[in-house]
C-alpha cells in the first residue's frame, strides 16, 4: 500500500500537468503523461511527475505574459517604479525652492502626512541623492518603452535602475540614522517596495527572454 | 562571420545525448536517464528546440500492447548542423567562457 502511494501521487499530478499546459502544446503533457507508463520506479515517477507540473505551470506562465493585459499590468507597474523614483527628488525640490503649497500636498502622500516632518532629512540629503533617484526613474522609464516596443535591453535597464534604487536606500538609510527621521517608518512598506520591484524584474524577464535555444 | 549562440548546459547535454545516434528516434524518459536532467528541465528544452525546428517530434506505438503512444524525438537536419556546432570542442569552450551554466 505505501509502496502504491507514490505512484498514485505520480498519476494525479500527472494528469495536472496535462490539464494546466497550455492548449496550444496539450500534446507535450500528453507526452509526459505516457512516459510515465514505462517508468517502473515509483520515486522515480513521483519526481517526473513533479517535474512535469513545474512544466506546465511554466509553459502557462510563458503564454500568459505574452498577452497584451500581461504587458499592460506590467507596463503600468514599471511606470508607478519610476514614478516612486521621482517622488523624493520632487518633494526635496519643491522644499528647496521654497514652493511651499505644492511641498504640503506631496507631503500629504509621505507617512505623517506632513512634509515638515522630513525637513531634516531633506536638509541633510546631499544634491547628487536626488539625481540618483531621477536617474534610476528614468532606466525605469527607458527599460519601460523598450519592454513596448520590444527591443532588447530592458531587462538590464530595469536592473541597473534597481541597483541605483537600492545604492539611494543605502544613503538614505545612512542618513535617516543620521538625523534621527524615518522617511517610512513602516518596514513592511518598505520592504513590500522592494519585493514589487524584484518581482516586476522577474516578469519582465520572463516576458522577454527571447525562445531560443539558450533558454 | 555568424556569432555562434550560447546555449545552456542543459542544452548542451541534451544535444549531445541526440548526436549519439542522429537518426534513433529517442523516448523523453531515456533521453532523461541519458542527460541526467528531470522532467521539468528536459521538456521546456525539447519544447524550445522543436519550435525553433531543431527537433522533431512523433508519436509513436508503445512497444507493449495495451500501453498509450509515446512521443519521441530526433534531430532535424538543421538541428543536426547545429548540435554538431555546438558540441564541438571550441562550442563548449565558448560557451563556457560565456558563461553558459553547466
Amino acid at each position: 500500500m505505501t509502496r502504491a502511494l507514490p505512484r498514485l501521487i505520480a498519476k494525479a499530478l500527472m494528469r495536472h500537468a496535462a490539464r494546466v499546459m497550455p492548449s496550444g502544446e496539450k500534446n507535450w503533457g500528453a507526452a509526459m503523461q505516457n512516459e510515465l507508463q514505462v517508468i517502473e520506479d515509483d520515486h522515480v515517477a513521483l519526481n517526473w511527475a513533479i517535474g512535469s507540473v513545474m512544466v506546465g505551470y511554466g509553459e502557462r506562465m510563458n503564454t500568459l505574459l505574452q498577452t497584451w493585459y500581461a504587458r499592460a499590468a506590467l507596463a503600468l507597474l514599471i511606470g508607478v517604479l519610476a514614478l516612486r523614483e521621482f517622488f523624493a527628488p520632487l518633494l526635496i525640490f519643491t522644499y528647496r525652492t521654497q514652493r511651499l503649497g505644492l511641498a504640503h500636498f506631496l507631503g500629504l502622500r509621505t507617512a505623517g502626512d506632513d512634509y515638515r516632518r522630513l525637513i531634516p532629512l531633506m536638509d541633510a540629503t546631499p544634491a547628487w541623492l536626488p539625481l540618483l533617484w531621477v536617474a534610476a526613474g528614468l532606466l525605469f522609464l527607458v527599460a519601460l518603452w523598450r519592454m513596448l516596443r520590444r527591443m532588447d535591453g530592458s531587462v538590464a535597464l530595469f536592473f541597473l535602475a534597481f541597483a541605483l534604487d537600492l545604492a539611494g536606500a543605502v544613503v538614505a538609510k545612512s542618513i535617516e540614522t543620521s538625523t534621527g527621521v524615518i522617511a517610512t517608518p513602516n518596514l513592511m512598506v518598505r520592504a513590500a517596495g522592494e519585493v514589487l520591484m524584484l518581482s516586476a524584474g522577474f516578469v519582465l524577464w520572463r516576458m522577454t527572454r527571447k525562445s531560443t535555444v539558450a533558454d | 562571420m555568424g556569432r555562434r549562440p550560447i546555449i545552456s548546459g542543459q542544452t548542451d547535454r541534451l544535444l549531445a545525448a541526440l548526436l549519439k545516434d542522429p537518426q534513433a528516434w529517442q523516448h523523453g524518459y531515456t533521453l532523461m536517464k541519458q542527460t541526467g536532467l528531470q522532467s521539468g528541465t528536459l521538456y521546456p528544452v525539447l519544447l524550445r528546440l522543436c519550435d525553433q525546428g531543431l527537433l522533431e517530434a512523433e508519436w509513436h506505438e508503445a512497444d507493449k500492447p495495451g500501453r498509450p503512444p509515446r512521443h519521441v524525438y530526433r534531430l532535424t537536419p538543421a538541428g543536426l548542423a547545429f548540435a554538431r556546432e555546438q558540441t564541438a570542442p571550441a562550442g563548449r569552450t565558448i560557451n563556457a567562457l560565456l558563461g553558459a551554466k553547466a
